[in-house]
Parts: structure tokens; sequence; C-alpha cells
């Protein structure tokens, strides 16, 4: 029996190019590929284009990065680095790699204070975050309806005006002279003298919770929302308090939402820039402005790199993480 | 169950307040007269001065100019690229290096901003090293890498907001439109787009927000007289208060407030056609 | 009157499948799916003929669904050929096959109306104009009596005027093959027997050849030309409704089609026209009349269906063979018949459905905890082997 006419000999019957035609794709004339591109690499290339683009702009860079964290710091230079790979006269590859930026970071106490910092301040400013971003998400996962929609236009308001003008409007209000100390020194003589708030790790605990709040709020309140009500009432009819229900059938359901909203939270916290630089202290900075600086007010681009993938390193678990547990996300809504 | 609740409306309270009073704050005080900002000056508030200088000053309106122009295109390059990982993500089936990609479409959502920005700098230096050896071309950084740069970070937004609304609704609609004989690319247009519409406005504005917000991948990828509207403004406000950056924002706050509200407005009428229509099926 | 020629002409054209001549529209060969170490479909051959409506009937993950998809394009065979009118559809995609698919969930477009639905498959198609899509359109709407219908969009339509939309959009295609997967599914049970009635109206008039999936078997039987009965992967029985009911030939296309009492037994006694079984389920013997064949000394199984046993409150006059003494244990009142479950002395419990022809007084009734005889005719058992 005649199969159908599409077939021209250079496929098997289920349509894949034999091997010879693939090598005559690639060596033959532009008629064939014509051909194939028409009829095979539609999809292909629809993968690739989005998945180039990350490759060279997005994965690349990261090889460059630490390519240049093993160069040699030439102050002079332009770029001011060490080439790491080198051609040499006689036909020889050099490769210079110097690990004396990583020694740096693992000994310098500037260094060794800052990671711990800025793990110390991420840490606590994703509780805090959670502490208050759990009971709000709880209250609008309860809300009816139509006033949950309003409740959720609130939370997301905020963070589509600018993030650097948010963060701006807390100068204002802890400075010195700024609205907070107004109310209690000024007006109301609560306090004896002006509260000195700015550049201090408090302003900066408020700085992240204030910026990243609909982060958290918005995972745990999907979660939330998808909770079968009729679980907790189970939960009472079999004799369990609202607190006893709470603890032992909203929390664990909600695990996963907690997860997702702290990592959310936490990773971007840890190389924090623009809030410390308004808010934070000057005295003890966050790994995220000693590479700005090392970058740009000392040109030391290897020890800037350097920092880049310590901090890399160090959030690599979090990060595979929450790519886990947005897969899963995915793959439970697919269903 | 009463307690319950009053604990967390009350956090809900608290937290809707902690969340809007620095941003009625910044308002209340453009409108100040005294450039200590926060120095309420009785004798001579309120005023619009503050705004009048804000549209003479000629450096911020050429960064919000530049700042609209790189959002603009960097939103659409990223629906383009984002819609299409979207896409191979939740409907293509399995291929080699998936994972991969479903991992460098995810990574950016999270990633500290000083990586990716330095990262993508020393992309385009040693771009600017590749090109000029080779073809003695010399390049500026300003705003084909800012927007390069944006367009990478924001499409992980966008392909996450796809790749969600994809995943909600399985693929039957396009294998009905593949067996009707339609090819795989008049379905994507033809269907699978104007049925995931919202998702990719949204996500154009999404990526238009972030990267009209950005500032530090921005401060590494820009070059000389290339600067954004938020370099600007954080150059200003490290040395302290300024009323002027004060008016911007009141301006830049009833923007969004305006928008979200109309479009708010505008979704609810859709709602209640919607639900209108689908009763008088039942009925009818 | 009709000839002995005249009426295996007409036989023929009415059942193609008897005709050993008759070319297969369909011929699907040694199909088989594997998806990994799972066998969806296990080395299937059909054969259909044109004009048609065939039913793939089972339960779930039998593979019914996954051979639908490779007929349609969306799934390649592991193995085996698939032909359509003489064609192998072997890399064929689905939007170049002469096969339209009416899926389960409608997959009707929300964005168009019901107008631009049904022209989505025309506009597909080369060298038609504008005035020709707009007839066919207008045309398969009276068809499916939707007519006023035209300008809605999808979420302004009950369930029922989707699903003709669905099957409007399909057959304006003029298809070959219409495949349509669980098409009542979704409907209410009144709705159901009426589209049941519309669909073989339409498919009559069209001509186009059917084949359809469903595990319901009070639909295949409605709508089916032939059944093919699958189980996990594998096609068990191929027949009229009325052979697989009648005769199935094993005991699980017995168990699936309707309800049966099937007793276990070994044959004491094997001619060609009757046989007797000696069945320790039953208490007793079951006599057949007719021959079945079967290994000497094999185990056999004998299907007896509820509505063929019939009930008597006394002995009757022989109760050496197909007889049974037992206890009305349950009795379910549905309306037209009354379902008896009547435990007999080896504890078994026996199905029985008898019209209810008569109103009975209480007496005159059947009642639980009554003892009563079952007993049935010769031709009624049909006996398996397997």
């Amino acid at each position: 029996m005649k199969p159908a006419a599409r077939t021209l000999g250079s496929r098997d019957a289920y349509g894949r190019l034999s091997p010879l035609w693939i090598f005559l794709l690639r060596y033959g004339p532009p008629r064939w590929s014509e051909y194939v591109v028409q009829n095979w690499t539609g999809q292909r290339l629809v993968i690739a284009v989005p998945y180039l683009w990350l490759l060279v702009f997005f994965l690349i860079p990261f090889l460059i990065v630490l390519k240049i964290s093993f160069a040699e710091f030439s102050p002079l230079g332009r770029p001011p680095y060490e080439p790491v790979f080198q051609w040499l006269e006689e036909g020889a590859l050099q490769v210079k790699l110097l690990i004396g930026s990583y020694v740096y970071l693992f000994n310098e106490p500037l260094y060794v204070s800052a990671w711990f910092y800025s793990l110390k301040v991420a840490f606590f400013s994703t509780l805090f975050c959670l502490a208050l971003g759990y009971p709000m998400a709880y209250a609008i996962a309860r809300s009816p309806p139509t006033q949950r929609n309003v409740l959720l236009l609130l939370i997301i308001l905020p963070f589509w005006t600018s993030f650097l003008l948010r963060v701006y409007a807390w100068v204002g209000l802890l400075k010195t002279d700024g609205l907070i100390n107004q109310v209690l020194f000024k007006w109301f003589g609560i306090v004896d003298e002006p509260l000195a708030m700015m550049n201090t790790s408090f302003a900066v605990y408020i700085g992240i919770v204030y910026s990243y709040l609909p982060f958290m709020i918005l995972p745990l309140y999907s979660n939330l929302e998808k909770h079968d009500n009729t679980l907790l009432e189970a939960a009472q009819d079999l004799g369990a308090g609202p607190i006893k229900s709470f603890l032992r059938v909203t929390l664990p359901l909600s695990f996963p939402g907690i997860v997702a909203g702290s990592l959310l939270v936490f990773i971007p916290a840890v190389g924090e820039y623009v809030i410390p630089s308004l808010l934070g202290r000057t005295d003890q900075l966050m790994v995220a402005k000693l590479l700005s600086d090392e970058f740009f007010l000392n040109r030391d681009w290897p020890r800037a790199s350097a920092v880049a993938i310590a901090m890399l390193l160090l959030l690599v678990v979090p990060i595979m993480i929450f790519q886990r547990f947005q897969n899963k996300e995915l793959q439970a809504a697919r269903k | 169950m009463k307690t319950q609740g009053l604990f967390s409306k009350s956090m809900l309270g608290v937290g809707l307040a902690f969340l809007y009073i620095p941003i009625l704050s910044m308002v209340f005080y453009s409108f100040n007269n005294s450039r200590l900002v926060t120095v309420w000056d009785s004798v001579n508030s309120p005023t619009v001065k503050w705004y009048v200088q804000l549209f003479k000053d000629r450096q911020i309106l050429s960064a919000a100019w530049l700042s609209i122009q790189v959002a603009a295109t960097t939103a659409t390059g990223a629906v383009i690229l984002g819609t299409l990982a979207g896409l191979v993500l939740s409907r293509f089936g399995p291929f080699r290096g998936r994972a991969f990609l479903q991992g460098l479409t995810t990574a950016p959502l999270v990633m500290p901003e000083v990586i990716t920005g330095l990262s993508m700098l020393l992309l385009f230096v040693s771009l600017e090293q590749l090109f000029t050896a080779w073809f003695g071309w010399q390049f500026d950084r300003g705003f084909a890498t800012i927007t390069i740069a944006h367009i990478t970070f924001t499409m992980a937004y966008v392909t996450v907001v796809v790749q969600s609304r994809l995943a909600g609704f399985d693929d039957s609609l396009e294998e009905a439109a593949l067996d009707l004989g339609a090819r795989p690319a008049k379905v994507f247009f033809r269907i699978t787009v104007p049925l995931i519409l919202p998702a990719i406005l949204s996500g154009w504005l999404l990526a238009f927000t972030l990267s009209w917000d950005d500032l530090v991948i921005t401060q590494f990828v820009s070059g000389p007289g290339s600067n954004t509207l938020p370099m600007v403004i954080f150059s200003r406000v490290r040395l302290g208060v300024s009323p002027v950056v004060n008016a911007l924002a009141t301006i830049m706050v009833l923007v969004v407030a305006l928008g979200v509200v109309l479009s708010a407005i505008f979704m609810r009428r859709q709602e209640q056609r919607r639900k209108r229509e689908e009763q008088m099926a039942a009925t009818g | 009157m009709l000839t002995a020629e005249r009426r295996t002409e007409k036989k023929n054209k009415d059942e193609p499948w008897r005709d050993p001549h008759a070319e297969a529209y369909v011929r699907i060969e040694n199909i088989t799916k594997r998806f990994g170490d799972f066998v969806a479909v296990n080395n299937v051959s059909l054969k259909i003929f044109k004009g048609e409506i065939f039913c793939l009937l089972g339960g779930s993950g039998c593979g019914k669904s996954t051979l639908l998809r490779m007929l349609a394009g969306f799934e390649s065979p592991s193995s085996g050929s698939i032909f359509l009118d003489g064609q192998d559809m072997a890399g064929v995609p689905p939007y170049e096959r002469p096969v339209n698919m009416m899926f389960q969930s409608y997959a009707l477009f929300p964005h168009m109306t019901v107008e631009k639905n049904i022209a989505f498959g025309l506009e597909q198609e080369k060298g038609l104009s504008r005035s020709d899509i707009a007839t066919r359109v207008t045309d398969i709407l009276e068809i499916v009596k939707l007519g006023p219908f035209a300008a809605r969009r999808p979420h302004q339509l009950s369930g029922g005027q989707r699903q003709r939309v669905a099957l409007a959009r399909a057959l304006v295609k003029r298809p070959k093959l219409l495949l349509l997967d669980e098409p009542l599914g979704a409907l209410d049970k009144k709705l159901r027997e009426a589209t049941q009635f519309e669909l073989i109206n339409i498919q009559e008039q069209l001509g186009v050849t059917f084949i359809v999936v469903t595990h319901d078997q009070e639909e295949s039987m409605t709508l089916a030309s032939r059944i093919g009965v699958m189980n996990r992967g594998e096609i068990v029985q191929i027949g009229t409704p009325t052979e697989i009911y009648e005769f199935p030939q094993n005991k699980f296309v017995a168990d699936f089609i309707g309800s049966v009492n099937m007793f276990e037994g070994t044959m004491i006694e094997d001619l060609p026209d009757r046989v007797r079984i000696k069945s320790d389920d039953l208490g007793g013997v079951i006599y057949v009349d007719h021959g079945i064949s079967s290994a000497p000394g094999a185990i056999v199984y004998a299907a007896i269906r509820p509505e063929k046993i019939s009930i008597l409150r006394a002995p009757p006059a022989d109760t050496t063979e197909n007889c049974v003494k037992g206890v009305v244990k349950e009795i379910a009142y549905m309306g037209d018949v009354s379902i008896y479950l009547v435990k007999i002395d080896t504890g078994k419990m026996v199905r029985v459905t008898l019209p209810n022809i008569e109103r009975l007084s209480d007496d005159e009734r059947i009642l639980w905890d009554e003892t009563v005889w079952l007993t049935w005719h010769g031709s009624s058992p049909v006996v398996v082997t397997q």
C-alpha cells in the first residue's frame, strides 16, 4: 500500500529525519535546509529563541564573573584585571588563576562581619515579614469574595508604585525631624528626645519588611485561599478548639505558601542594596554595598566578582528549594 | 473562631496602615513649603511650588523620558520572549534541557540584583572587547545595554505569569484547533494568544513597572549620559530628603492609583456582564 | 418478495462486516502504544466500515481514549499502522488528516461566536470562498437545530447546545471519519436519551463514519452498529449490541455489559447440540440447548442474565436441572422492573429482574424472606470458557 505523499524517502514511518538527511542538511545546499526548516524545526525554533537569549544574557555572564573572580587585579588597566586566558607567542595558552580574592573574602574582618550581618538581617526581616504577612493573608483569604478583590488591590497597589520612592518615604518618616519623631517628641512629648532611627539596623528591618510585604502575602494568600473550609469545620466538630484547629490543620497546610513567601523575601534580601544605602548603618555594611564599593570605588573587578560568586554559592541552596516549590505549584495547577 | 478572626483582621488593618502611611506622608509633604520637607511650614504651606520646579527640572525630565523609552521597549521584548518561554514550558512535550530552561527562566525572580547587574556589565565589557578586536567597533553602554539587561530579568516574571495562566486550562482547545486543520503557528496566534491576552497584558505592565523602577542593575550597565529616573532620584536622596522628589512621588502614586482603579472597574463590569449572559443561557 | 440473493445483498449493505470481500474504511493493524513501561494499547487490530457507528467501550484506563487520540493524530503509535480509506496515516499531523474529533469537554473557542467556531475549520481549507463557508455553516446549523443561536458565544449556551455546536463544528468539514470522545457524558439522563437518537439521525443523514468512545454501556448499545469492548489495552470482543449482550465470549464482557449471574462448573455432558454442566456454585445441573466448544474437563462458566430467570412460588414439575431453590433477600422496586436478590442454598446471591406487568395485591406479590424457585429456559445460559 502506498504511504501518504508526505514521505519523500527522507523520513522513517514516524516522520523522523534519517541520519543521511541530517548530514545533508548541515552541509547541503540551502534548498534542503529550507525544507527542513519548514517542516521540522518549527518547534525547535520556538524553544531556541528564549533559550538562546537566556543562555547568552543570563548564564554566560555568570561564567564570565566566575572567570574574572580568578583574575589578578591590575589597578591601572582598562579593564582593571589581568587576562585569565592568554595566548602566548609560543602558541601555548597561559591560564592564570588566583584565589587571592576568595581568600580575602573569608579572612578580612570587614567581609566576614558583612556576610554574617547580611544573613542575620535577611533572616530576621523574613521572620518579621512572615509575622505581619501571615495574619494579613489569612484575613484576606477569609473575607467575603467581593471584599477580597478590593483588599488584594490595596495590597498590590504599593507594589506598582516605585520601590525606590517608597524606601525614600521611610527616610522622611524616620529622620530626626521626621514625622514619627514629630509625633512622638514634638507633639505628644511621649519621648524626651528624638529617637535616632535612621541609619540603624532597625530602619533596615522596617525597610525590607515594608518593601517585600506583598511578596510574602501573595503566595501565602494563594495557598490559604485554596484551603477547604470544611476541613476546619470537621476538626472543630471532632472537638478541637479554634487555636488548636488552626495549629493542626491550617498551619501545616499553608506550609508551601510559607516556604515560597519566605524564600521570595529572604533570597533577595541577602543581596539588597538600596535599602541599606538609604536607611542602613554606615559602620556595618551588607554584602551588596561591599560589592558595589569594590567595583565602583576600588575598581577591583576580580574582588567584586568573587563577592558575587560567593553570594551565589551562599544562595544556591535556597534558590533551588524555591525552584522546586515553583515547579510543584505549577504541576498542581495543571491538574 | 471569633477571636481568631479578630486578631487577623486587626493585623490586616495594622498592615494596611503600615503600607499606606509612608506613601500618604510623602504626598502630604509634597505640599510643604519648607525645604526640610518634614518640618511643616505652616505659614507658607500648602504650596505647589515644588511641582512647578519639578516640571522645570531638565535632569529629571530627560531621565524620565529615557526611563519611559527603556521601560516600553523592555516590556515589549520581555512579553515576546516570556510568552514564548511560558508556552514552551507548559505546552511543549519533554525535550532535552527542559528542566534547565525552567531553572533559567525562574532564577532571575530571586537573584539579588547586584549579582545580575555585575554579571551583565562584565558580559557587555567582554563583548565590547570582542567587537573592538574583531570588527574595530566601539560601542558605549547606554540605551541598548540597559534595555537588554532589563529584558533579561523581567522576562522571568512574564514567563511565570503566562505559564500559570496556561497551566490553568488544558490544551483541548488547541488540540481542537489542530484537529480542525489549523497549523501550529496559526493555533498559537488565533487561539492561544487571545485566550491568554489578560496574562500577556499584565505581564507587559509588570515588566514595564519593574524596568521603570530598576536601580541597581541599571547602575551597572548604563553608560555616561544615560541616566534613568531611578538613578537621578537615588543620587538626590542619598544626600537627604528632597521636596521635588516628593512631588514626583505624588504624581506617580496618583497615576498608578488611577490606573489600578480604572482597571478594577473595567474588570468588574466585564465580570458582571459575563454573569448576566451565563444566567441568560441557563434559562433561555 | 426478497429472494435469497437479494436478502444477502441487503444484509451486506446493513452489515458490511459480514461480507468477507468488503473493503474496510478504517484499518487499524497491530497498533501498540507504550508510555515508558506502561502499555496503554496492546496489539489492537480493527476493521471499521464506511457508514458505521463503531463504539469503543470500556472502563477507565482500558486504552480506548489513547486509541482514539492515535486515530486523530495526537499520539503516534509505538508500532503498527493506521489506514484511512487506503491511506497510511503514519506521520500525518492532526491538521492534515481527514478526521475530525468531538472533544469530551467540547473545546469550544470561548472568544468566538458559534458561527465563527464552526467556520474556523472551513477557514483552514483552501479553495473555499466566504459565501461557500457561510452557506455550509448555515446548513449545518439547521441540521443540529441551532439556527437562532449563531451569534451567541459559548458561555451563553446551555450544555446541550454547546454539545451540538461541537458536533456541528466537526461535521461541517465533511470528514471521512468523526471521532466522538464520551459525547453524552456531560448531559443529564433525559437529554442524553434524546440526543442519542438525534446523533443516529444525523449520522444516517450525512453518512459519516463515527467512532465513539464511551464507558457507558447503555449509550453504546443505543448508538452503535458494532461495539468493540476493550479491557487493559486489548479488544476483548467485537460485535453488534445484540451479539455482545446475548453472546458474550468471555467472563469480562458478560460481566461488563448489563448484569449477569455467573455459575462456575464442569461439563458432565458434551454433545454437539446440547451440554450439561454440573455447578457447585448453583448446587445443581445446568442444561444448555446448544453445543459449545471447550477442552474436555475444562472449567466453564454459565452466564445467565437476570431478566431470563423466572421466579416461581411453588416448585416446578421438573427440578432436576435449570432450577434452584432460594430465599428472597432483597427487592428493589425500580418502577418499570423489580430487581430481586435471591439467596440460594450454596450461599450465592442470584439476581433476577421481573417486569412489573400487573399491579398485584400483597398476598399475590413476592415478599422478603419468601422461599421461591428460580427457573430458566435451556437457551438462556451463555457458556464462556474464560
